[in-house]
């Protein structure tokens, strides 16, 4: 009696179910996080009202998300590009290097300072990551090479190479840092207590992708080479081309999460400063199911979860089990969004 | 930090001066300058009074983050009282530092350690919360409520170069390092210049590995260092990860922190070992009675850093060779006068000046002799 029922995979998710399969595993997450954290002796109802007051309750919260949200928006943004032609870029972590590393030789190496200054700081930013992407994008668009695999491996010459020029011939000489470069003279502007114009910008920046993506010939045009490319090679749409131009875009914006990383937050070049903002990026885009409006929500849920990873080790929790929620959270939206593709159907005995 | 802020005091002389300052004897603190134009902060009450934490590591690495928490402990213990302790453990070296600061103080923190030098990161909370007492474990900063403390390693290390100058017979010792800092620069050049006391010989390579806690590289290291003909390997890492390779291979290492010799005994030479227990238990009661004061503290050998005992492979008259070296130390003569050259040979320390504690602490040169640190 109960063989009637059966699973049927339909061919496009329902949206409705989506959201709501991200809602619940959110809560089942925290619902397993904490029985986990009661069975260790602890309150989880005190920690979780403690995560709620710290991150919204004092303006000191506020502004740490404000700032954590930056690059995680536009990480997310650059891979939720690249997802819309069509291309995985696991190389935003690279590439939001590279952009802090070609900043910071602005920063250090151009004299004076300024909205100019500032100006060829984001310029070199983009560009940097751009350059970063560049030999991935023509491997595969020429040679169709997995940009998978070579954006990933990038991102460990990016990583050593800030390594070795903040420890080595860019090095802070003054003993007032360790393993850092000098502070940069010109810095993006705070607004906000610590929260600086890269809020702004990235939230922009993600409107504006959108809107192109969305509203241009352009736009289209990729979202087709993106969802058929042998049709739009057909309908003799430059399909080469449009995967260049987005693969550098979005090495571009990652780029410029990198650039206002440093200019903004950190102020100096180090190895370290990513936090794993790239990688986290792919979390935000898949979280945003790749669309570009999607990440400032799905950025702002993750900077959510870091900052209270944070907040819940001040109170005791080890840093393991924190990644251990933040995972399965992700592990769980994961399940649930392949879920939204299914429904129960009874069949009529 | 303006060099006029700070008195260069000779070891001896600083420690006199704490002593007069009317510092217990018990707390052999170097306190090479105390006490910015603001006076000190408001006392509080230990049922009142929150005190923070950071790590660098974890606290089971039986290393310097262990030593760190043993120095929570004492305080937990001294001041049982205590509102809360805030401890986190593994704070990394980036703008996760600050956040994580800024929720100290936003749990109403009176004083936080910060163990590991997190510089500006620390530095941008410091200014935001005037009314906390901030102390950088190896920092370079003093503003009106940052002081930093740090430990006079470079005497038993140049303790355990001699010994290393004796046990090493190919003359090349192996280092493996965290980055091309300060304490890094202090510690090679303090072990190789024992060492060459006993052979003049003898040379230093060095392994940058680009983290104080990453057992598998500081592996990687100690044996490509092996590879490479080092019989003596020593290292500033927060664990014993390469001298379970030398026990392995067959190599001397000597170690930081603690006494690890059970993860290689045969290897073991001995550790610079550490001790806040006071010193953290001292500031604290400053900070509640509502004297503290930013400072800068080297905790001097004998007062918060030793040589341990030797291990068991290590011959009886090496180890009092190396020993009759830590007396004359210890009755305050220093192994580090001029003149001294750097590895390109130019001259750094004039003959006969001596250097320093703060020029030691403040090192960013390598000596002749030691490679594989950028300079």
């Amino acid at each position: 009696m109960f063989g009637s029922y059966r699973l049927q995979r339909l061919p496009s998710s329902h949206a409705g179910i989506a959201l709501a399969a991200r809602v619940a595993a959110i809560v089942i997450a925290l619902l397993v996080a904490g029985i986990g954290i009661a069975l260790a002796g602890m309150n989880p109802l005190n920690l979780g009202a403690r995560v709620i007051t710290a991150s919204f309750g004092s303006a000191f919260g506020m502004e740490d998300l404000g700032v954590l949200i930056i690059p995680l928006i536009l990480t997310g943004l650059a891979v939720a590009v690249a997802q819309q032609v069509g291309a995985w870029n696991i190389g935003a972590e690279g590439q939001f290097y590279a952009g802090a590393f070609a900043a910071t030789a602005i920063g250090l190496f151009v004299p004076g300072e300024g909205p100019l200054i500032l100006m060829l700081m984001f310029v070199a930013g983009m560009a940097g990551g751009a350059a970063w992407i560049l030999v991935p994008t023509l491997a595969r668009a020429y040679a169709n090479v997995n940009e998978l695999i070579t954006t990933l491996l990038l991102n460990f010459v990016a990583t050593l190479l800030v390594y070795y020029v903040s420890t080595g011939p860019w090095r802070d000489r003054s003993g007032m840092a360790n393993s850092a470069t000098p502070p940069l003279s010109t810095d993006v502007p705070s607004f906000w207590g610590i929260v600086h114009w890269g809020f702004p910008i990235a939230i922009g920046l993600a409107v504006l992708v959108a809107a192109v993506l969305a509203f241009s010939r352009w736009g289209y045009e990729v979202r087709l080479v993106g969802s058929n490319p042998s049709a739009a090679k057909y309908a003799g749409i430059p399909v080469r081309k449009h995967l260049i131009a987005v693969m550098l875009l979005s090495g571009g914006i990652a780029g410029i999460a990198g650039m206002l990383e440093i200019a903004g937050t950190v102020h100096r070049l180090q190895g370290g400063i990513s936090n794993n903002f790239g990688y986290l990026g792919i979390m935000v885009a898949v979280l945003a199911r790749g669309s570009p409006i999607g990440v400032i929500f799905s950025g702002a849920l993750m900077a959510l979860i870091l900052n209270s990873g944070i907040i819940l080790q001040t109170q005791g929790l080890t840093t393991s089990i924190v990644l251990a929620i933040t995972g399965f959270i992700l592990f769980l939206t994961a399940i649930g969004d392949e879920l939204s593709y299914y429904r129960i159907t009874r069949e009529k005995a | 930090m303006s060099m006029n802020s700070i008195r260069n005091l000779s070891r001896r002389g600083f420690l006199n001066m704490s002593a007069a300052a009317g510092s217990s004897l018990l707390l052999p603190q170097g306190i090479l300058s105390s006490a910015l134009a603001a006076g000190p902060l408001p006392a509080v009450a230990e049922e009142e009074a929150v005190i923070g934490f950071g790590h660098v590591g974890p606290i089971t690495d039986e290393g310097w983050t262990w030593s760190h928490h043993q120095g929570l402990l004492a305080v937990k213990e001294a001041f049982p009282k205590l509102k809360t302790t805030l401890e986190v453990e593994n704070v990394p070296y980036s703008a996760d530092a600050t956040r994580t600061y800024r929720q100290f103080v936003s749990e109403g923190a009176n004083m936080i350690f910060d163990t590991s030098s997190t510089g500006d990161f620390l530095h941008q909370v410091v200014k935001r919360a005037p009314e906390v007492a901030f102390m950088e474990c190896n920092g370079h900063a003093l503003m009106d409520n940052l002081g930093w403390y740090y430990l006079a390693h470079w005497y038993p290390t140049y303790v355990m170069g001699v010994a290393a100058g004796h046990l090493s017979k190919t003359g090349q010792l192996g280092y493996v390092a965290s980055f091309p800092v300060a304490s890094v620069y202090a510690s090679t050049n303090a072990f190789l210049m024992g060492a060459r006391t006993v052979n003049p010989d003898a040379t230093l390579q060095t392994i940058v590995i680009n983290s104080w806690f990453d057992p598998q590289a500081a592996t990687q290291a100690g044996t490509a260092l092996i590879d490479n003909g080092c019989d003596f390997l020593f290292g500033i890492m927060d664990e014993a990860g390469y001298l379970q390779v030398a026990e392995k291979r067959g190599v001397w290492a000597a170690m930081w922190n603690t006494d690890i010799r059970r993860y290689g005994p045969n290897a073991y030479v001995s550790s610079v070992i550490i001790d806040f227990k006071d010193f953290y238990v001292d500031q604290v009661g400053k900070r509640l009675a509502g004297t503290w004061t930013p400072g800068e503290h080297i905790l001097p050998m004998g007062g918060g850093v030793d040589r341990d005992k030797w291990g068991q492979n290590v011959p009886e008259e090496v180890g009092k060779a190396a020993d009759e070296v830590r007396e004359k130390i210890l009755g305050g003569w220093s192994p580090f006068v001029g003149e001294l050259k750097d590895k390109d040979g130019k001259v750094r320390v004039e003959a006969g000046q001596k250097m320093t504690e703060l020029e030691l602490y403040n090192w960013d040169w390598s000596v002749d002799g030691v490679s594989g640190l950028e300079s």
